[in-house]
């Protein structure tokens, strides 16, 4: 089943069939247009939503006829109907000498109820604040927060995302969370104490250039690898390296680019972890991932397709499936958040979507993770279908509404064993979410 | 220190004022032109960059190529539109090139921008340099050009 999803991944990956957003972020998010900047570009955007699954309880295991995680809505975690604002985020950015291209700034903050605010203890956080030179040819500098080179569904622009939550492979590999221990203190939830956005501190070396017709954008970065808003842990840094090749249709421009892209990304860093194998001993664990992708955007089509690998602190879950904090039946062991410092994984997506009206847009998505793969107990497999429909109020204003058909299972245990029981619980879940930009 | 504000922006075009002397002579005017418009870009508004050129495009299109000639004068911050690097350029190429209109840039601002940056900007290829935007614009208002500001 795993070779049959790697080859519709390959399919679609070789632009043979229609398929997302072809746009250069680095240049977008990096950059303001050459003499045509104002000193202070005021935007922002406001996400409120509305989620819910079933809220089906944990049949088995330590925690059984508690709340299930999976089915709880982040980042509270603590009710699976709700109301939410998932992002309000304001900013500024432009030229701060207008006259003057070469540099360029770019300050977003977040004020919204998400893993930003959540892990970062503040109501308010940064989640961008970088200076771009663009002072030496083909090396453009981009320094201080901002999202680093990487795979596509986590470097796009958020506001113009085509679906409310992301894929598994994304959400358990990349949107990283930042932990002390690996979860196996018994008395502790091993609350995430720093949370990544896609973002880390650092110098990037980026810039574009057009050759054989297609648009070439290169970048490198070294950053600190401990998410945001926080300085290094440690003396190892994060490396980040990035290439992606466009075919850009026509003169469209901007987020909705018409064209096809093809990327390949890499990122290595260490993580380093106080508490290990129940003993506080303090231990540094190398976390690499690599990805490769496609977007394509024409017309009233646009579909994506990527892959992600990764070795090293993957998310593994939680104690029994119970939301981190709460106490067993027996009363002896504390549920926590849990990494696998050695664990590997891969996964992909597969995300299509047409414009049946000039407002609305229907989209499908595939996405499946196969999650600490190398150690039998843990490994566990997750595939979801993501119907989604978009209504466009206007260019800046639009309604979505997606319903996840989740499933999960523990493939080295029998199906009637405590974690496949657990997992089969997992909830379909339906969101509504209003995007308004300004 | 900012080089302009929105405040100071009559500090280069009075600089540009006290220079009478035409460094450029203009092209030969259009000589079945039934309207004469020249547009003035003297801010650092970057919407009003798309403004004056679609006004610029808007014209030719009503009027056709050979029945209007559009003549675009930046200075003071305007004078941005005109440099080598903007993002504009390959509507200005086509302006030019394909309809006829013509782009001059003050030398004056010019001057001072170059004082300002420590460098001095390279013009687009399809500005003609003026000693002065605003006395650009004076003589050919005289000529019986309209002038617009968009």
């Amino acid at each position: 089943m795993q070779k049959l999803h790697l080859a519709l991944a390959l399919i679609l990956a070789a632009g043979t069939s229609v398929t997302a957003n072809a746009t250069n972020w680095l240049q977008l998010q990096g950059t303001e247009p050459a003499g045509s900047t104002d000193r202070f570009n005021l935007w922002g955007f406001i996400q409120p939503e509305y989620d819910y699954t079933a809220n089906s309880k944990l049949p088995a295991g330590p925690w059984a006829g508690q709340k299930a995680v999976f089915n709880q809505i982040a980042p509270d975690l603590k009710s699976s109907s709700t109301f939410n604002i998932r992002r309000a985020r304001v900013g500024v950015r432009g030229a701060n000498v207008p006259i003057d291209s070469k540099t360029n700034y770019f300050l977003l903050l977040e004020a919204g109820n998400n893993g930003i605010t959540k892990y970062g203890d503040s109501a308010v956080a940064a989640t961008d604040a970088s200076v771009t030179l663009n002072h030496i040819q083909h090396a453009r500098i981009r320094v201080g927060e901002f999202k680093y080179p990487g795979e596509e569904e986590g470097l796009q622009a958020i506001h113009v995302f085509n679906y409310i939550n992301f894929t598994a492979v994304t959400d358990q590999l990349l949107l990283e969370r930042f932990f002390d221990g690996d979860g196996s203190n018994t008395q502790d939830e091993n609350k995430p104490t720093g949370f990544g956005a896609f973002r880390d501190i650092g110098v990037q070396v980026f810039d574009w250039f057009d050759w054989l017709g297609f648009e070439h954008t290169y970048a490198a970065m070294i950053g600190n690898g401990n998410g945001l808003n926080r300085t290094d842990d440690n003396n190892n840094k994060d490396y980040y390296l990035y290439w992606a090749s466009e075919k850009v249709f026509g003169d469209s421009t901007g987020p909705q680019r018409e064209g096809w892209k093809l990327l390949a990304w890499y990122q290595k860093g260490e993580r380093t972890l106080k508490y290990v194998n129940g003993d506080n001993d303090k231990q540094d664990f190398d976390r690499k991932r690599w990805g490769l992708g496609t977007t394509y955007r024409k017309g009233k089509w646009r579909a994506a397709a990527e892959y992600v690998d990764a070795d090293g602190m993957v998310l593994n879950g939680t104690d029994g499936g119970a939301v981190p904090g709460s106490l067993n039946n027996a009363e002896t062991q504390v549920a926590s958040f849990n990494v696998s410092p050695d664990g590997k994984a891969n996964g992909y997506y597969l995300d299509l979507g047409y414009k049946v009206l000039p407002k609305l847009e229907l989209d499908l998505r595939y996405d499946y993770l196969d999650r600490v793969k190398n150690i039998a107990a843990d490994e566990r497999e997750f595939t979801n279908w993501t119907i989604g429909a978009q209504w466009f109020f206007n260019k800046k204003t639009r309604a979505l509404l997606n319903y996840e058909i989740r499933d999960a299972k523990a493939p080295n245990f029998a199906s009637s064993a405590p974690p496949n029981q657990i997992l089969d619980e997992t909830d379909n879940r339906a969101s509504v979410q209003i995007l308004a930009i300004f | 220190m900012p080089i302009f504000t929105k405040s100071s922006t009559w500090l280069p075009a009075l600089a540009c004022l006290a220079l009478s002397s035409q460094l450029w002579a203009a092209p030969a005017e259009k000589p079945f032109a039934e309207k004469k418009v020249v547009l003035q870009i003297s801010d650092d508004d970057a919407s009003k960059q798309t403004l004056v050129l679609n006004v610029a495009s808007n014209l030719i299109k009503h009027y056709g190529p050979d029945r209007v000639d559009v003549e675009i004068v930046a200075f003071g911050s305007g004078l941005r539109l005109l440099f080598a690097d903007n993002s504009n350029a390959g509507r200005i190429d086509s302006l030019a090139e394909n309809s006829g209109v013509r782009f001059s840039a003050c030398m004056n601002t010019m001057q001072k921008v170059t004082q300002n940056l420590g460098y001095e900007p390279k013009l687009d290829a399809n500005a003609a340099p003026v000693d002065a935007g605003v006395v650009r614009i004076l003589d050919l208002v005289s000529d019986g050009y309209v002038l617009i500001k968009p």
